[in-house]
């Protein structure tokens, strides 16, 4: 089974642990005095940020835990706070003493670490990198993040689904869309609406234009972090013209607020000549790029993620299908009725995360041509019932999870699993062997949010 | 290569806004004296992350694409704090990582201005005060100017960082 998302929840009188499987749920109460639960990161290592984040947020101990850090509390977050508690209000928290960070490390004769982080060279993300070096060599990795801790999920609670929104649009930039498509799936269920098959095309649609634009980034930086920087200006100049195309159609270039249930009339002028450009545009990169060996050398075998890993790791989307899992979570009638079929791909290696996003660019302009619609119908929503919904999306990264309980009309809580936070914990079974050098070339090869993170 | 080349002449150069070319000569020559003195001529710019939800960040990078081509202004993203005159500053000063935008900025070497990038640093964007969030930033950095959007487009930022040159 594929360990999903692992989670807490508060009620009146216990505390209840949701995990979440791709075949079942399991829930398990616990007293609210002494909450104490068993870990799963012997079988699903993935299990370990889970649990260390629900004893950072809730105090939940993990009886039989082998690493006991705070995972979402660094160095400077008070003592003894665990703030998705109901009864933690504080609106503001004191810096206390800095309190060391004990980074998993490889000692020996020789080796030496390298702290990379949080501040980052390019125009990136927070995050920590810790490596254990013998020479280039790589031999472990640890990755250090929730530095962008924004407390989203305390911050939810309380609102309505509709005043939500706007905040869960901007979790992470670059899949505010399939954040979004959860956040409706959620209300539908919740109102108990039934979309009109012309808004569900549109919104996928939009899907479609994220991921576009998220891959043709990711397919200019992959070359560019190997020297080659023409590959950048050329997919540079295609994602903005996927942006523009992107905000022709619904308002804004990241698709903001774009998911709603009202009445739209869409611009498609030039939206046909642009996909047509696009796709031949991306033949020729594909045939340029995939012919420069001296470019291939630095792809092939470097960063793999071997197909037992993704399975162990229960990875999920780019970083899953490029070493030969096929999951996802558009694998269903209504996309499939569209042309739809999982792309897979089988090294695992830079080059198949490479050459997959290629694909996905390709079947994603297939599919927008099905799915183009011009016109758009508004469904008025019935009030919302309380109740515990879950919703699932692609985003341009992999399987978003997203589960809210409502009570009395109000989120009562709020949890998402980036596809992000299962994927960069396997992100270390892809260093050993390579050198430090190759490490931003497999990282943006994967190009993980931080944002989505760390909430 | 040789087909590289043949796309490369065949495209062109794809450059636009060059009206703003215009406007920043005529900037240049306004503040020519303390550009060339505090500047020599280029601006340099440590973008840092105080907790964005990345998009301004996507905004920032698809200012080198071919259409805005923001070098040509004489205006760089550093890889340093140490390197740059100007921290432009994005997200809502999460509580984890204050301390590293406060040293970020100490490590920038004087004379050095603070701009906020988006409606994230000085309004939280659309997100509500909490225990995580300790924007408005300039309670703790002497921000000189804002660029406004949720994200601010491109072309809004090399506005932005024009009004800014203005402003000095
Ligand atoms: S201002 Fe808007 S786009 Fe920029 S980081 Fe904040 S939420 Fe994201």
């Amino acid at each position: 089974m594929r360990l999903i998302a692992r989670y807490a929840r508060q009620r009146a009188t216990d505390f209840e642990i949701i995990t979440v499987w791709d075949q079942k749920t399991e829930i398990e109460q616990l007293s609210l005095q002494q909450p104490s639960i068993k870990t799963l990161s012997k079988t699903h290592p993935a299990a370990l940020w889970f649990e260390r984040k629900m004893h950072d947020d809730f105090g939940i101990i993990i009886e039989d835990a082998f690493d006991n850090r705070p995972l979402v509390q660094q160095e400077r977050f008070p003592d003894k706070i665990h703030p998705m508690l109901k009864s933690f209000q504080q609106s503001e928290l004191e810096e206390a003493p800095f309190k060391p960070y004990k980074y998993e490390t490889i000692r020996g004769d020789g080796v030496f670490e390298v702290s990379v982080g949080p501040i980052h060279a390019g125009i990136i993300e927070p995050g920590h990198f810790h490596f254990s070096q013998a020479g280039e060599d790589i031999l472990h990795q640890e990755v250090r993040h929730f530095y962008k801790y924004r407390g989203i999920e305390k911050m939810l609670e309380g609102k309505s689904l509709s005043q939500a929104k706007s905040i869960i649009s901007r979790i992470s930039g670059n899949e505010s869309i399939a954040y979004q498509l959860a956040w409706r799936d959620i209300q539908l269920q919740a109102s108990g609406n039934e979309l009109a098959q012309n808004s569900q095309k549109y919104h996928a649609m939009l899907l479609e234009m994220e991921r576009i634009a998220h891959h043709l980034t990711d397919l200019g930086f992959i070359p560019n972090d190997a020297g080659f920087g023409a590959a950048l200006a050329f997919c540079s100049k295609l994602a903005e013209d996927t942006r523009r195309q992107l905000k022709r159609l619904c308002g804004h270039r990241f698709g903001f607020d774009a998911v709603d249930f009202e009445a739209h009339t869409l611009d498609l002028e030039g939206f046909d000549s642009f996909l047509d450009l696009l796709e031949k545009e991306i033949a020729f990169f594909e045939s340029w790029i995939l012919g420069i060996p001296s470019l291939l050398d630095r792809f092939d075998t470097t960063g793999i993620l071997k197909h037992y890993q993704a399975l162990k790791y229960d990875v999920v989307g780019v970083m899953a299908r490029a070493s030969g899992v096929a999951t996802d979570r558009r694998d269903t009638p209504f996309y499939q009725e569209h042309g739809f079929s999982i792309e897979t791909q089988e090294g695992g290696d830079v080059s198949a995360r490479f050459k997959l996003r290629i694909n996905e660019v390709k079947q994603s302009i297939a599919l927008i041509r099905k799915l183009k619609v011009s016109q758009v119908d508004k469904i008025t929503l019935s009030d919302t019932k309380d109740g515990d919904y879950c919703a699932y999306a692609e985003s341009s990264i992999g399987e978003l999870f997203m589960s809210i309980k409502l009570k009395n009309g109000l989120i009562n809580r709020f949890y998402v699993r980036d596809p992000s936070f299962i994927n960069w914990q396997a992100l270390h079974l892809m260093m050993p062997g390579n050198i430090i050098a190759d490490f931003p070339l497999i990282n943006k090869s994967c190009d993980l949010s931080y944002a989505g993170n760390d909430l | 290569m040789i087909r590289f080349w043949n796309k490369r002449i065949k495209t062109g150069i794809l450059t636009e806004n060059t009206e703003l070319d215009q406007e920043l000569k005529a900037i240049r020559k306004e503040i020519k004296s303390l550009i060339n003195k505090r500047f020599a001529g280029s601006l340099a710019i440590r973008m840092v992350d105080s907790g964005s939800c990345n998009a301004c960040e996507a905004e920032c990078n698809a200012l080198s694409n071919p259409y805005y081509n923001l070098d040509r202004l004489g205006i760089y993203f550093v890889a340093s704090p140490r390197h740059a005159d100007v921290m432009l500053l994005s997200g809502v000063m999460t509580f984890n990582m204050t301390p590293h935008v406060l040293n970020a900025y100490k490590q920038t070497p004087e004379p050095k201005w603070v701009i906020a990038l988006g409606d994230c640093p000085l309004a939280q964007a659309p997100f509500s005060p909490g225990f995580a969030i300790k924007a408005p930033a300039d309670q703790y950095l002497p921000v000189t100017h804002h660029i406004p959007g949720c994200p601010p487009e491109p072309l809004a930022i090399i506005r932005g960082l024009l009004d800014f040159l203005k402003k000095l």
